[in-house]
């Protein structure tokens, strides 16, 4: 049974076009990110070259402002921006399950308090309270996962909380709730497996707005001084003054395009699992 | 209804209350000296007694529930502290950057609002078809993009290599232009930043506006002014369009919000002197009051822009009024 439902998710959405060409960019930036060391010709760290060198044989992208290859940079920066999607987008997506699910099981008050933070949360402008609280706690590649993630969950919280709304009135909730099991056992058991395709589609779309952001968080100088993610190597582009010279070509226009063909291939993905997933949404396309 | 006012009114209450709360914890939790964050002075330099001395002027030496107080009530009369990195009151600079921000934010949002709605319908009406297709591609895409790369590109095309806008800036400040020529010198530097932040903000608009429009071409009403032989246009302009801006209607003012955010990063981009450009100013010299007070202008704009739209969404829709009043 469980299977077949997998089986079903996975023929639904390769048979979606949309969610085969996003998958397929994930699999892309996942095998670049993995294989960095063995697809980029220098360390990214490294000088290897003239300050400012234009495009050549040996450095196909050109050098930055202190000798490094472009190229490398922004092989290795698929890493840093897929593994802060990643992980932020995961952690706001489990809060998210725990505030969703225990809302929408209890009810009443609890409920009330939860959705009334859920509001209190997408109430203010998240990235100047991103802002405030990164200049606070310090740049730092946890400091930023954890600033990202600790706004993000309000969103999938919600959407969580109505679907687990739903499925409190399935009957096996209520036949297990009838001989006295306890609630944390129903959260988990009965209406933990209900909720995990929603959440699959609401990750991929955090995942793909905390790549957004953390491209504007080190765009602003609020990065990770020690690792370079795309949006760091714009942050130097724009610092520098690359953007009013040639160097655009090569030193402004590659990061942003591999931020939004990932974010693209996350939203694609998103899109057709939510497809799936609201079966009014895809008669209406 | 007046009890969804009172619930609305506590809601932003509490928000507010909220963020200035966090705002005063901010850098008494940190580790370190708070006087680093508070007074922005180089602490290391200094003798104890100096220090001290500091400390009692700021009332850092009171308890945290009179430092409060006296936080709180400093924020209501409009006194948001002193930048020392800007050797300036922070109420002044905030009242000199607002301005531009507002005219910036406010622009962008109603001309975004009018090329979502127009090209909203549009995917709509033509639903299925290939103009529908390449419209939602289209903004899909651009929803993609980071905001301040979009920027960074306008300004190498347009004003570094056909040189038609200038780099950056609000106005040029050295050639004392007067009258209509001021105007279109701002209205120059207003372009690309407008133009960008238009770019960010108007995929929402359009999403809305076609699910909307798709919706309200359901309904019978339209099927029967089919059936009667009323003209094309009619039907889209007169009867569906009209509609659907409902919805569009109700997220006009919570799109402000979405907009100071992207101005903050817009501005960065564009050297554009308004409140983002100057929180950016504020985290690379780690002003941390000048952080502090940009965060919260920011948000008061945001809590005060949703609370208009609650006040207004029921003469706007008369459903919802009718509604609540049962």
């Amino acid at each position: 049974m469980k299977s077949n439902r997998w089986g079903y998710y996975w023929k639904t959405l390769s048979s979606s076009k949309l969610g085969l060409f996003g998958l397929s960019i994930l699999c892309l930036f996942l095998i670049i990110a993995l294989f960095a060391p063995l697809l980029a010709p220098f360390n990214p760290m490294e000088r290897v070259g003239q300050p400012f060198g234009e495009p050549s044989s040996t450095f196909l992208l050109g050098t930055n402002d202190v000798g490094q290859d472009i190229l490398s940079e922004l092989i290795y920066g698929s890493r840093i921006s897929l593994m802060i999607g990643v992980i932020a987008a995961l952690i706001s997506i489990v809060l998210g399950i725990i505030v969703g699910i225990v809302a929408g099981y209890y009810g009443g008050k609890v409920d009330n308090f939860l959705m009334r933070v859920v509001d209190l949360v997408l109430v203010v402008p998240f990235l100047p309270l991103m802002i405030l609280l990164a200049a606070f706690i310090g740049p730092s590649f946890w400091n930023i996962i954890l600033v990202i993630s600790l706004i993000s969950w309000a969103s999938p919280a919600r959407v969580i909380r109505s679907q687990v709304l739903n499925l409190k009135t399935k009957g096996y909730v209520e036949a297990a709730k009838s001989i006295g099991t306890k609630a944390s056992t129903i959260m988990l058991k009965h209406i933990m497996p209900g909720v995990i395709p929603i959440a699959l589609s609401q990750f991929v779309m955090a995942a793909s707005s905390a790549i957004l952001i953390e491209a504007s968080l080190s765009f602003l100088g609020l990065g990770d001084p020690f690792v370079k993610s795309w949006g760091t190597i714009l942050y130097y582009a724009q610092a520098r003054g690359a953007f009013l010279t040639e160097a655009w070509l090569w030193w402004v226009l590659p990061p942003g395009l591999l931020i939004t063909t990932l974010v693209i291939g996350f939203a694609f993905t998103g899109y057709s699992l939510e497809e799936i997933m609201n079966p009014r949404l895809r008669k209406e396309r | 209804m007046l009890k969804f006012y009172v619930g609305k009114f506590l809601q932003y209450f509490l928000v507010i209350v909220l963020m200035l709360t966090l705002n005063f914890l901010l850098p008494r939790l940190m580790p370190g000296n708070p006087l680093v964050f508070l007074a922005g002075e180089d602490v290391g330099f200094m003798t104890s007694e100096e220090k001290n001395e500091i400390l009692d002027k700021h009332g850092l030496n009171d308890s945290i529930p009179q430092q409060y107080i006296s936080y709180i009530k400093n924020i209501v009369t409009g006194d948001f502290g002193y930048s020392y990195q800007q050797k300036r009151s922070i109420a002044d600079l905030l009242k000199e950057r607002m301005p531009w921000t507002l005219l910036l934010a406010g622009l962008g949002l109603v001309i975004s609002t009018i090329i979502g709605v127009m090209f909203g319908a549009l995917s709509a009406w033509r639903r299925g078809s290939s103009t529908d297709a390449n419209l939602l591609t289209m903004f899909m895409f651009l929803s993609a993009m980071p905001s301040f790369w979009i920027g960074m590109i306008l300004v190498s095309i347009f004003s570094a290599q056909l040189g038609l806008f200038p780099v950056f800036g609000a106005e040029s400040g050295w050639s004392n232009l007067t009258g209509m020529d001021r105007f279109f010198d701002i209205l120059r530097h207003l372009v690309l930043p407008l133009t960008t932040l238009v770019l960010i903000s108007v995929t929402n608009t359009f999403m809305i506006m076609r699910y909307s429009m798709l919706n309200v071409l359901g309904e019978d009403y339209i099927m029967m002014a089919k059936a009667k032989g009323v003209r094309d246009r009619v039907i889209k302009y007169k009867h569906a369009m009209r509609n659907a801006l409902l919805p569009v209607a109700t997220v006009f003012m919570l799109s402000l919000g979405f907009m100071l955010g992207g101005a903050t990063v817009i501005e960065t981009v564009f050297a554009y002197p308004g409140v983002g450009r100057l929180m950016f100013e504020s985290v690379v010299s780690r002003d941390y009051p000048l952080i502090q007070a940009t965060f919260l202008i920011i948000t008061f704009s945001v809590v005060i822009a949703n609370l208009l739209a609650d006040i207004l969404y029921p003469f706007i829709d008369p459903k919802v009024g009718g509604q609540r009043e049962k």
